[in-house]
C-alpha cells in the first residue's frame, strides 16, 4: 500500500515536472495509472491529498491555466527551476567537511535532515568523504523537548506559546536558537512584554504550541540580533584584586593579570587583578575556599566572609575544629 | 517510514544513480542511510515509475538482476530527473549548524572550507544560520598541536586546569581524538599516569608540548557518553532553598525532587570530593542540609580556614 502511494506520488511529480504547460486534472487522471480506476469522488480526494503531500515536501506544485482569457479547468505544473537544486560546486576540501558535518547531529529528528541534505548533494555529484578528518568527532544533540517545535516554528516564522519557569505563559516570536556551554537558549521577541528576551529551553515546561500563520514576523538583521544576545548574556565588568595560591583556582588566574600586592601575602600566594560578573563574584570566589583571598574591594571581602559564615552555619555547627575535614 | 520520506529519497536517488553508474548496493544504501534491503525495495518501486503513459519505454529502467545478484545498480531512461530537489529549510538550517560545529573544531584550511561551504549552501538555499552554536574549543594553537600530535602518533604533555580539583596539572598523554559533545570540545587521550583513557576539556588545556616519545596504540578512543558524565560511585543529596533551584541546570544531577515547601532535593554523583566542597562553598546558606551527614564538613573546614586567613591579613571584622 505504502509502495503504491510512493509510486503514485513519484509518477505525479514526473508528469508535472515534464510538462511546460499546466496539466489539466482530466489529463492527470488519465495519465497516472493509479488514478485511472478511481471513482470521481475518490479521485478528487486522493489527488487533493497527493498535492498536499508534495507541497509539504517542498515540491512547488503550481496551479494555473494555460488560456489567459478562458475560464477553463485549472491545471498543475512544477516549474523545473523552482524544483531543482541550483548548480553548486564544492571543492574537495569543502566536500570533506560536508561529510563530517553530516555526522554531527545525534538526535534522529535533525540527523534525518542532514542525511537527506547530504543525499541531495551526492545526487548533485558531490562526493563527501570525511575520512581524512577522522581524528575529529563533533557530536551535537539537544536534550530539551522544546527544541524541535521551536526550531520548526522559527524556520516557519510562526508565533509560539509556552509555559516558562513553571507558571508564566509566554507568547513569543522565535528569532534564533543559541547553543552554548551545553545549554540551549531561545532569543525571541516577547509579545507580552514587547521586548526581546532570552529563554532557557530547560525552563520551558510542557508543550510548545504554535499558532497563527507562517511568515507572521520578520526577525531583525543578524547584527541587531547579535547585539541583543550580547546585552542579554552575562558580562564580566567588576574589577577585583585577589590573592591566589600558585597552581590553584586556574579559572580565575587565567582570566586575571598579575599585580603588585598592596599588602604582604602568605608564601605561595600572588595578587591578580580579575574581572568578574558582579552578581556571581561572591559565590565564585567562595568556591575556591582558602586558595583565594579577596584583597580589594573591602566590601567584596566582607561579602565573601559573610557568605562563608553561611557555609559554617549550615555545615560547621556540629564540630568546632577543622581536623575532621582534613582527614578526608 | 512515511510515503513522503520515501518519495523524497527516491527523487534524490534517481539523479544519484544517474551520476554514479554501476554503484554498489551497499555504497548506495550507506549514502542514503538505509539498509540494503530497503534500497532494493526502493529500486522495486522506482522500477514502476516513469513518464506516465503506460508503455514499457516510458518507465525508468533498472537492471534488477544485477542489483539483487551482483549488487550493482544500473539505471537509465530517467532524463527528466537529472538534478536533486532543492533543500527544504529544515535541511539547510540543520546542515548549516553542523558546518558551524566543524568550523569551530577545526583550524586552517578545513575551517576555511567549512565556512565557504556554509556560504555556498546559504546562497543555494536562501537560508541562513538560524541556530547559533558557540563551542568551548579553547585555544586554536592547542587544538592545532593536538591534531598534529594525533596525526603523527606523538606523545604530549598537557598543562591542564582541572576543574574538579581546582588546580593545574601536567599530565603526559597519548592523544587519540578530539570530540565535541553538546557545544563543549574534549580531548580523549590515554593517560600514562592512570594507564587508562581520560577526557580533558579543550578549553582547560592551557598548553601542549610535543614530547620525544612516540605514542603507543591503545585502540579506539571511547565515545563520550550522552548527557552528563556519570561514572562515579559516590552520591550525595543536597536540599536547596527555592532560589537555588537553578543549580540543577548547571550541575550533573542524578535526580531532582521538588518538595511541597518549595525546597528542592537534588542527588549528585560525586567523583571528586573537592568538587562537592567547591559546590557547597559556592552555594553558602542556600543549602539546607546535605546527606549523608558530615559530607559538608570539608567545606566547613575550608570556609573556616579562609575566614582565618583573611582575618590574619586584614584583622578580624
Amino acid at each position: 500500500m505504502a509502495a503504491r502511494k510512493t509510486e503514485r506520488l513519484v509518477n505525479l511529480t514526473i508528469l508535472l515536472l515534464s510538462s511546460r504547460r499546466y496539466v489539466p486534472r482530466a489529463k492527470i487522471r488519465e495519465t497516472v495509472e493509479a488514478y485511472r480506476d478511481l471513482s470521481d469522488e475518490n479521485f478528487n480526494r486522493t489527488f487533493e491529498r497527493d498535492k498536499d503531500d508534495l507541497r509539504a515536501m517542498g515540491i512547488p506544485v503550481e496551479t494555473g491555466s494555460n488560456e489567459r482569457f478562458f475560464d477553463d479547468e485549472p491545471g498543475y505544473r512544477i516549474v523545473r527551476t523552482d524544483f531543482e537544486l541550483p548548480p553548486c560546486e564544492f571543492t574537495g576540501e569543502e566536500a570533506m567537511v560536508l561529510g563530517l558535518a553530516a555526522t554531527v547531529w545525534q538526535q534522529a529528528s535533525v540527523a534525518d535532515q542532514t542525511r537527506q541534505a547530504l543525499a541531495k548533494l551526492r545526487a548533485a555529484g558531490v562526493d563527501p568523504d570525511p575520512s581524512r578528518l577522522r581524528a575529529l568527532a563533533p557530536r551535537l544533540s539537544v536534550r530539551e523537548a522544546a527544541f524541535d517545535p521551536l526550531r520548526e516554528a522559527m524556520i516557519e516564522r510562526q508565533t509560539v506559546r509556552f509555559t516558562y519557569k513553571g507558571g508564566q505563559q509566554r507568547t513569543v516570536q522565535p528569532w534564533r536558537l543559541v547553543l552554548r556551554n551545553s545549554n540551549s537558549y531561545l532569543l525571541a521577541f516577547d509579545c507580552d512584554r514587547q521586548a526581546p528576551r532570552i529563554f532557557k529551553l530547560s525552563r520551558i515546561a510542557g508543550a510548545v504550541s504554535r499558532f497563527g500563520p507562517p511568515d507572521s514576523f520578520v526577525p531583525p538583521d543578524n547584527e541587531a540580533l547579535g547585539d541583543y544576545a550580547e546585552q542579554l548574556s552575562i558580562k564580566s565588568d567588576f574589577d577585583v584584586v585577589l590573592a591566589i595560591r600558585s597552581e590553584r583556582a586556574p579559572a580565575l588566574r587565567r582570566r586575571g593579570e598579575l599585580e603588585h600586592s598592596p599588602i604582604e601575602l602568605p608564601s605561595g600566594f600572588e595578587a591578580y587583578r580579575v574581572r568578574l560578573n558582579q552578581n556571581n563574584a561572591v559565590a565564585e570566589i567562595a568556591s575556591y575556599g582558602p586558595d583565594v583571598i579577596v584583597l580589594e574591594p573591602a566590601e567584596l571581602r566582607a561579602a565573601v566572609l559573610a557568605h562563608l559564615r553561611g557555609v559554617l552555619a549550615v555545615h560547621g555547627e556540629a564540630r568546632e575544629l577543622s581536623e575532621t575535614g582534613e582527614q578526608r | 517510514m512515511t510515503s513522503q520520506e520515501q518519495v523524497a529519497r527516491l527523487l534524490a536517488m534517481v539523479p544519484y544513480l544517474r551520476a554514479n553508474p554501476g554503484v554498489g548496493v551497499a555504497t548506495a544504501a550507506e549514502a542514503f542511510g538505509i539498509t540494503r534491503k530497503q534500497l532494493v525495495a526502493d529500486l522495486n518501486v522506482l522500477w514502476m515509475c516513469g513518464l506516465p503513459g503506460g508503455l514499457p519505454d516510458d518507465l525508468i529502467e533498472i537492471d534488477m538482476d544485477a542489483a539483487t545478484g551482483e549488487g550493482i545498480i544500473h539505471l537509465s531512461n530517467a532524463d527528466y530527473l537529472s538534478r536533486p530537489m532543492r533543500f527544504t529549510a529544515d535541511e539547510a538550517v540543520s546542515l548549516l549548524v553542523a558546518l558551524q560545529a566543524v568550523a569551530e573544531m577545526t583550524t586552517g584550511p578545513s575551517r576555511a572550507a567549512a565556512r565557504s561551504a556554509a556560504e555556498k549552501l546559504s546562497q543555494v538555499t536562501g537560508q541562513q544560520d538560524l541556530i547559533w552554536l558557540s563551542v568551548s574549543t579553547g585555544d586554536d594553537r592547542v587544538r592545532e598541536t593536538l591534531a598534529a600530535a594525533i596525526a603523527g602518533h606523538q606523545r604530549v604533555r598537557l598543562t591542564y586546569d582541572g576543574a574538579a580539583r581546582g588546580r593545574t596539572t601536567y599530565p603526559e598523554v597519548d592523544p587519540a581524538e578530539i570530540q565535541m559533545r553538546d557545544s563543549i570540545a574534549y580531548l580523549q587521550a590515554w593517560s600514562l599516569e592512570r594507564q587508562d583513557w581520560r577526557t580533558y576539556r579543550l578549553d582547560r588545556i592551557v598548553d601542549v608540548v610535543l614530547l620525544e616519545q612516540r605514542g603507543e596504540d591503545h585502540g579506539a578512543a571511547p565515545e563520550l557518553p550522552d548527557g552528563w558524565f556519570d561514572n562515579s560511585d559516590g552520591e550525595v543529596t543536597v536540599d536547596l532553598v527555592a532560589e537555588a533551584s537553578w543549580v540543577v541546570d548547571y550541575y550533573p544531577a542524578r535526580g531532582v525532587v521538588r518538595n511541597p515547601d518549595g525546597s528542592t532535593s537534588v542527588r549528585f554523583a560525586v567523583a571528586e570530593p573537592a568538587w562537592l566542597d567547591a559546590l557547597l562553598l559556592r552555594l553558602g546558606d542556600q543549602v539546607l542540609t546535605v546527606t549523608p551527614t558530615g559530607a559538608g564538613e570539608a567545606a566547613a573546614a575550608a570556609a573556616r580556614e579562609t575566614i582565618e586567613r583573611t582575618e590574619i591579613l586584614f584583622g578580624a571584622s
